[in-house]
């Protein structure tokens, strides 16, 4: 047919004789959607929900039993004209109310069809289980009569009283944190710790309770004060990432008209949850730390903080804030009408379908679905991967069945239907060859750019800088401190002398062998004048005295220490002040060449081998602390050896480095497995500065490894990252 | 987008035999009739069922039935010496065996070598081995092709006797009324000798003979009448809800409702010709309707037709020749806006105004008068593509054939209402066992094995087939192929040869008509206008120097016997003077030369305008086969595509099927 909306239907002889009507206890309520009106019918006995737009309540509202639907439906036309369900709509239509159980006509039942209907939902739920094994639901209770008695004595908690005094309480909690974001930080540290783990998760199983039930006693006092049934039958076990929490289905929401209510039943369990961190928060400013109390009212602030940000308020997944947001924008369904309207811009644009299904006609709202659509796939990926590898690191055999299932729910089923779509799908017949050259063209584009086209391959290590140069200057001789230069001023090699002390003892010593060999050389002068056979054996003395005297001299000269080259004097400890004492071979400071940096970086097993073999290479590098500032270094020599001992501790994991170090040396300077040492020179800068690097820095070095396409290299680092974490 | 049109006969129904006992097993069977088809597999299963039809279709099954039916004849000797007591004796026994079905192969072919002796005792006629392969091929439900003049009628007669020994009905669907009369009629001693009774249902049948007609063992009929037939009883019914929910309503009380039916149920078909109504006539759906009130809807669709005169071609609205369609650009739902303006009621809304012009625009352009339709007496009949011929029964649906008679100045039918309707599809579908057979299988038998469950065999001729083919023609316009097709024409007629052109259209028809009167050449004209002496001008097609310009009329079913003298010139030549859309039908006009070994020649002109590459030509493919393997491929491809379109057609008509018995199982079962 070339029209959008035929009017005629082949099958409206079907439906034209029957005299149907809405289930008299099925209940509608008017809602504004985007600035159209559509009525959601709820069928109180499996509280289910059904939506239809204004010119279908508009026809179902005339069938009374008594008209049949032919008649109803030239009514129809008459009166709403253009909008006016078409033949085709209103079969369609009768036929999904009568589905959903809405409809009673003279008819017998359809057991057939009821049968066919249970099987495909049973297998639909069943495999829902098994895709979804991370989120399965288990309901568990229906507490609906429970939050009949109760919602009277805390309806009040969502009326303006409430929420100011929630905001108060808010208030109070957060003032009660001011100033301590630092022991804040400090004590996650232990919320994971083994010996808070039962409490921490009987702290999370409480207040998620709290979080649900304050959803379930929202949707009930709306619903209650608009008489619009809000009931909550089911609350139960949600497995979230294996770990089961509660959850309630408030799915009466729908039938709330104000979007505002809906919105805030999304949000009343984060509203819960806040006011109970609030509390928490105040008994954790004034609880002394140690306690029980303490460690548990963390625990609730930690709870709500993590859960709120990372997944409740997260519109991207199916929680709290999804809700939140569909209600907002006036958009139901959103994440599959997201997906329904980029399917319809990929069919109109790209495969030139004539008239694909359009999930909205809105400008406004086909923006929001597309920006949602591309937002929540990207991050749907990115969760799945991220906890594929935080189970797979627990228990691998249970990651590795997840990673086989997600892979076929998430890659293999929908290849295997958009292959099937674009083969024999109905709705490409006529556009098929253009669906298969667009398909095809895509895929060999991207093959191409991935596959072939070689881009430079980049991996990065971490260094250490270090001096080019560096000496340990300690103490030649006992002694006091007499004078010493202060730390960091350069030195020159044999000029400056870096400290110098005194021995009084060797000073007279010395003075006194002076004065000896004076003695001796005055007494050898008139024994030679008096020619006796003594002044042979004074020589030999005044020799010995000489000598003993070079001793001391050398002594003494040691009392001195000089730069042994050109660099910078830096003073081991601060405290070190003129009348020390000094025991001989005691460290006193360093002498470096600072001015005159080298990096050495420990590239591991799968970089090293990898690394081109000559030097001069070019290496980008950032130290750890500036990463916005980019430096250029070359490489001077890659030692190919093996070795264990690591340039520095700092580069180790317990140094805070990235390298595994091996558990049996306590200082964390030897690697667990063999590394490559590469040496780079940093290059001054554009201007002839010196780089502003520090010894001791941490630096990452950036090297490029020649070129290869991209999917080759994702490939390595694939492979390099399941080796790395499973040895597989 | 035609149908068929049925009228609901007025109350003179059947009265039921309340006391006969076959009441209640007619209802029964007539229940699992109406019991709702099994849907289509889903997903990988239906990637299994394709792959295994590709494979089973390509199943040889040719040498097995050949030997089988020399099994046959070489029983011939035996049987000819059994006096007409024991042949009786045999037939009684066999009749038992097959009422039971424990029938071994022995008995089989034993069966068939007494069908074959009592036909020659009967009716004079000895099926050829050929004809006893084809019997035995459709006996296990199979479709054989088997080509013109090779004696239809008896080949059917084989399985009819089986079948109808088995005790349920067997019918035979034939191509029209007069078919089915004289088959009915000829084959009728046959089955008297097996005590099989034989009725006919054609469109005069009154109703109260046809519940007789249909408790025959053997039923000649057509597939219009088998199929109305059952819609009315189906009707007759009221809402049944299929087996087993009547059986769960009658134990709760309820009777089953069992109306004035006419039939007993759907157990075997064979049908004739099958591939036109298997395939070209599967998706028209046949629609049972009533009389509706008449409004004056005339005015409406002429201010439509107005409308649709203002607006400008390529600016306003585009023709897509390949679906035939035509659609409003944005540029024509604005003109269309402005130009209605200051008009009231239903010109309003737009979307009732932009569906009224299409219609409009529609019937102008892709309904062309003696090409899709003729007017006879004030009224607009189709004319069927494939078969050339009228169908007063038919209509197009939706309001377009009230257009299109306004358009033609003629006041338009009333509208109708739909009672209940079937496509031929599923409605053949129903039956629980199908043959069949036509000239025509084999390029549609991987749809037949698909759709049907029915495995094609190709039967060879009698004789061999010694038809020349000779290479397509191509020409550069419609002008240049018909000056060659009279070229042609006067060469053949010059040698004496009978010359039968085909054509596509009434309108091409009488075209060629004029030229051939202009070139001084006599010739007679058949097709659905000039169709007053169709069985003289047959008879005369094959007389020496007859020139005879027809339609499709004269492909499937008509057999052209060639005059004295005619042979020894060379035969029949047919002329195609444009390829049809489906290669089968093209089969069926070449076929009428060449028939039971005579020798006959065919050739046929394609031109760029032909309808065939104005649709489909434009597809890179067929440009590019036409550049570089010649005309015969580039039609070969065109006609691929216009058959994959037409094949999917059907497949819509199928999913619809399957979409509202699912969604709306809960009203009457497909009424």
């Amino acid at each position: 047919m070339a029209f959008e909306r035929p009017t005629f239907s082949d099958q409206w002889h079907r439906v034209a004789e029957l005299r149907p009507r809405l289930r008299s206890l099925v209940q509608s309520s008017r809602q504004q959607y985007r600035g159209h009106t559509w009525y959601i019918f709820r069928d109180p006995s499996n509280n289910k929900f059904s939506r239809v737009d204004d010119a279908g309540h508009r026809f179902i509202g005339m069938l009374d039993g008594r008209r049949t639907v032919d008649e109803v439906w030239k009514a129809c036309c008459e009166q709403l004209g253009d909008r006016a369900p078409t033949q085709g709509e209103a079969v369609q239509l009768l036929g999904q109310l009568y589905a959903s159980n809405l409809l009673e006509a003279d008819l017998p039942a359809d057991a057939a069809g009821m049968f066919r209907r249970r099987t495909k939902r049973i297998r639909r739920e069943v495999g829902g289980y098994i895709m979804g094994l991370l989120f399965a639901r288990i309901p568990l209770w229906d507490p609906d009569r429970f939050l009949n008695r109760w919602v009277k004595l805390v309806g009040w908690c969502f009326g303006p009283i409430g929420i100011a005094l929630w905001s108060v309480l808010l208030f109070c909690g957060l003032m009660s944190l001011a100033g301590k974001g630092g022991q804040l930080v400090n004590q996650t540290e232990g919320v994971l710790s083994p010996g808070n783990l039962p409490w921490l998760y009987v702290s999370m199983v409480v207040l998620k309770l709290v979080h649900e039930l304050g959803h379930g006693f929202c949707c009930k006092h709306f619903g209650r004060r608009r008489h619009a049934g809000g009931e909550v039958h089911t609350l139960g076990i949600m497995f979230m990432v294996l770990m089961p929490v509660p959850y309630v289905d408030a799915s009466s929401a729908w039938s709330l008209p104000s979007k505002w209510q809906r919105a805030f039943i999304g949000a009343a369990g984060m509203y819960a949850e806040l006011a109970v961190a609030s509390i928490a928060a105040i008994i954790w400013a004034n609880s002394a730390s140690g306690t029980l109390v303490h460690a548990l009212a963390y625990n609730a602030i930690f709870i709500a903080g993590v859960s709120t940000l990372l997944f409740n308020l997260n519109p991207l997944i199916k929680f709290d804030g999804y809700y939140i947001l569909s209600d907002l924008i006036e958009s139901p369904n959103l994440m599959q009408r997201s997906k329904d309207m980029l399917y319809y811009v990929v069919k109109k644009y790209a495969f030139g379908v004539k008239r694909p299904r359009k999930p909205t006609d809105g400008r406004r709202e086909q923006a929001w679905l597309i920006t949602y659509a591309i937002l929540s796939s990207i991050y749907r990926v990115f969760l799945s991967v991220t906890i594929f590898f935080f189970i797979a690191d627990k228990l691998f055999f249970v990651g590795m069945m997840m990673a086989a299932l997600a892979i076929v729910g998430w890659v293999v089923v929908p290849l295997g239907k958009f292959t099937h779509y674009l083969t024999v799908g109905p709705e490409l017949v006529r556009v098929r060859s253009r669906a298969l050259g667009v398909t095809l063209g895509t895929v060999a584009a991207l093959v191409v750019i991935l596959g072939f086209i070689p881009v430079a391959e980049r991996d990065r290590a971490e260094g250490v800088v270090e001096p080019r140069e560096i000496v340990a200057v300690h103490a030649g001789a006992d002694g006091f401190i007499r004078r010493m230069l202060p730390s960091n001023s350069a030195v020159l090699a044999g000029e400056d002398a870096l400290f110098v002390s005194e021995d009084r003892e060797l000073e007279s010593r010395r003075d006194q062998l002076i004065a000896r060999l004076q003695e001796m050389q005055a007494r050898r002068r008139s024994a030679i004048v008096e020619e006796t056979a003594e002044a042979q054996a004074m020589l030999e003395q005044v020799r010995a005295l000489h000598e003993q005297l070079a001793r001391v001299e050398s002594d003494l000269e040691k009392l001195t220490r000089r730069a042994p080259f050109d660099g910078v004097w830096v003073c081991g400890s601060s405290d070190t002040s003129t009348g020390m004492y000094l025991r001989r071979g005691e460290a006193m400071g360093y002498v470096a060449t600072l001015d005159d940096l080298r990096i050495r970086v420990a590239a591991d097993q799968f970089l090293g081998p990898r690394l081109p073999r000559e030097a001069g290479t070019v290496v980008e590098l950032r130290a750890r602390n500036r990463p916005d500032q980019e430096m250029v270094g070359r490489v001077t020599r890659v030692v190919r050896g093996g070795r264990r001992q690591l340039p520095s501790p700092a580069l180790g994991l317990m140094g805070g480095g990235e390298l595994a170090v091996s558990s049996d040396q306590q200082q964390g300077d030897m690697a667990a497995s063999p590394f490559f040492e590469v040496e780079i020179e940093v290059e001054p800068g554009e201007d002839g500065s010196p780089p502003a690097l520090y010894a001791g820095q941490r630096v990452v070095a950036r090297f490029e490894l020649g070129r290869a396409p991209l999917l080759v290299q994702g490939w390595r680092a694939l492979r390099q990252v399941l080796q790395e974490r499973f040895r597989i | 987008m035609d149908h068929v049109r049925l009228r609901q006969p007025g109350e003179s129904r059947v009265r039921q035999d309340a006391g006969s006992p076959f009441a209640s097993a007619q209802a029964w069977r007539a229940s699992l009739s109406h019991q709702p088809l099994k849907p289509p597999p889903t997903g990988a299963d239906a990637a299994w069922d394709t792959v295994m039809s590709h494979i089973l279709c390509r199943v040889p099954r040719r040498r097995r039935v050949l030997r089988r039916a020399r099994q046959v004849v070489a029983l011939e000797g035996e049987v000819a010496g059994y006096g007409s007591d024991r042949l009786v004796d045999e037939a009684d026994r066999l009749r038992t065996v097959f009422r039971r079905r424990r029938e071994t192969p022995e008995e089989l072919t034993l069966a068939a070598a007494i069908i074959r002796e009592a036909a020659r005792r009967r009716l004079g006629m000895m099926p050829y081995p050929v004809q006893v392969a084809a019997g035995l091929a459709m006996i296990d439900g199979r479709l054989v092709e088997m080509a013109t003049g090779e004696g239809k009628t008896l080949s059917a007669a084989i399985p009819a006797v089986v079948l109808g020994m088995r005790g349920r009905g067997c019918h035979i669907i034939t191509a029209n009324d007069y078919l089915a009369q004289r088959d009915a009629e000829t084959m009728a001693p046959l089955y008297e000798a097996f005590g099989l009774s034989v009725a006919h249902v054609v469109g005069e049948t009154p109703p109260d003979q046809r519940q007789a007609a249909y408790a025959a063992d053997i039923t000649y009929t057509t597939n219009k009448e088998v199929a109305a037939d059952f819609l009315r009883d189906r009707v007759a019914m009221g809402y049944n809800p299929g087996v087993n929910a009547s059986l769960l309503a009658s134990l709760g009380g309820a009777h089953l409702r069992q109306g004035h039916t006419v039939m007993r149920g759907l157990e075997c078909a064979i049908i004739d010709e099958a591939d036109a109504i298997l395939i070209d006539e599967a998706g028209t759906p046949l629609i049972l309707s009533s009389q509706g009130e008449n409004t004056d809807e005339k005015e409406r669709y002429q201010h439509a037709l107005q409308l649709a005169d203002r607006l400008e071609r390529g600016r306003d609205y585009r023709v897509d020749l390949k679906h035939r369609e035509v659609d409003l650009t944005h540029a024509g739902r604005r003109r269309l806006t402005e130009i209605t303006a200051d008009m009231t009621g239903i010109w309003r809304g737009s979307r009732i105004r932009e569906e009224l012009v299409t219609q409009a625009l529609t019937a102008r352009l892709l309904f062309l008068c003696d090409q899709h339709y003729v007017i006879q007496e004030d009224k607009v009949v189709i004319v069927d593509e494939s078969t050339g011929r009228l169908m007063p029964d038919r209509t197009w649906r939706h309001g377009l054939h009230q257009v299109i008679e306004v358009k033609e100045g003629l006041d338009p039918s009333p509208a109708q209402t739909t009672l209940a309707s079937i496509s031929f599809q599923k409605f053949f579908r129903l039956y629980r066992r199908l043959a069949g057979m036509t000239g025509t299988a084999w390029e549609a038998r991987q749809e037949f094995q698909q759709t049907y469950r029915l495995s094609t065999v190709r039967v060879p001729t009698h004789r061999p087939c010694v038809r020349k083919h000779l290479a397509p023609v191509m020409c550069s316009g419609v002008d240049d192929k018909n000056a060659r097709i009279i070229e042609d024409v006067k060469e053949y007629h010059a040698l004496g040869r009978p010359v039968l052109l085909g054509t596509r259209n009434v309108d091409s028809s009488m075209a060629l008509s004029r030229l051939l009167t202009e070139a001084g050449l006599a010739h007679e004209v058949l097709n659905a206008v000039h169709h007053e002496h169709e069985a003289k001008i047959i008879a005369g097609a094959g007389q020496r120097g007859a020139v005879t310009v027809a339609t499709n009329m004269a492909g499937r079913g008509t057999d052209i016997k060639l005059g004295p003298g005619v042979a020894e010139r060379g035969g029949l030549a047919v002329i195609a003077a444009e390829f049809n859309d489906d290669r089968r039908i093209d089969r069926q006009l070449f076929g009428r030369a060449g028939r039971q070994g005579d020798p006959g020649a065919a050739r046929a002109y394609v031109c760029p305008y032909d309808d065939l590459l104005k649709r489909h030509g434009r597809a890179l493919s067929v440009k590019l086969a036409a550049r570089f393997f010649g005309p015969r491929a580039a039609v070969a491809i065109a006609q691929a595509r216009a058959r994959r379109l037409a094949r999917h057609a059907r497949k819509s008509v199928l999913r619809s099927d399957v979409w509202s018995e699912q969604f709306l199982g809960f009203v009457h079962p497909d009424h």
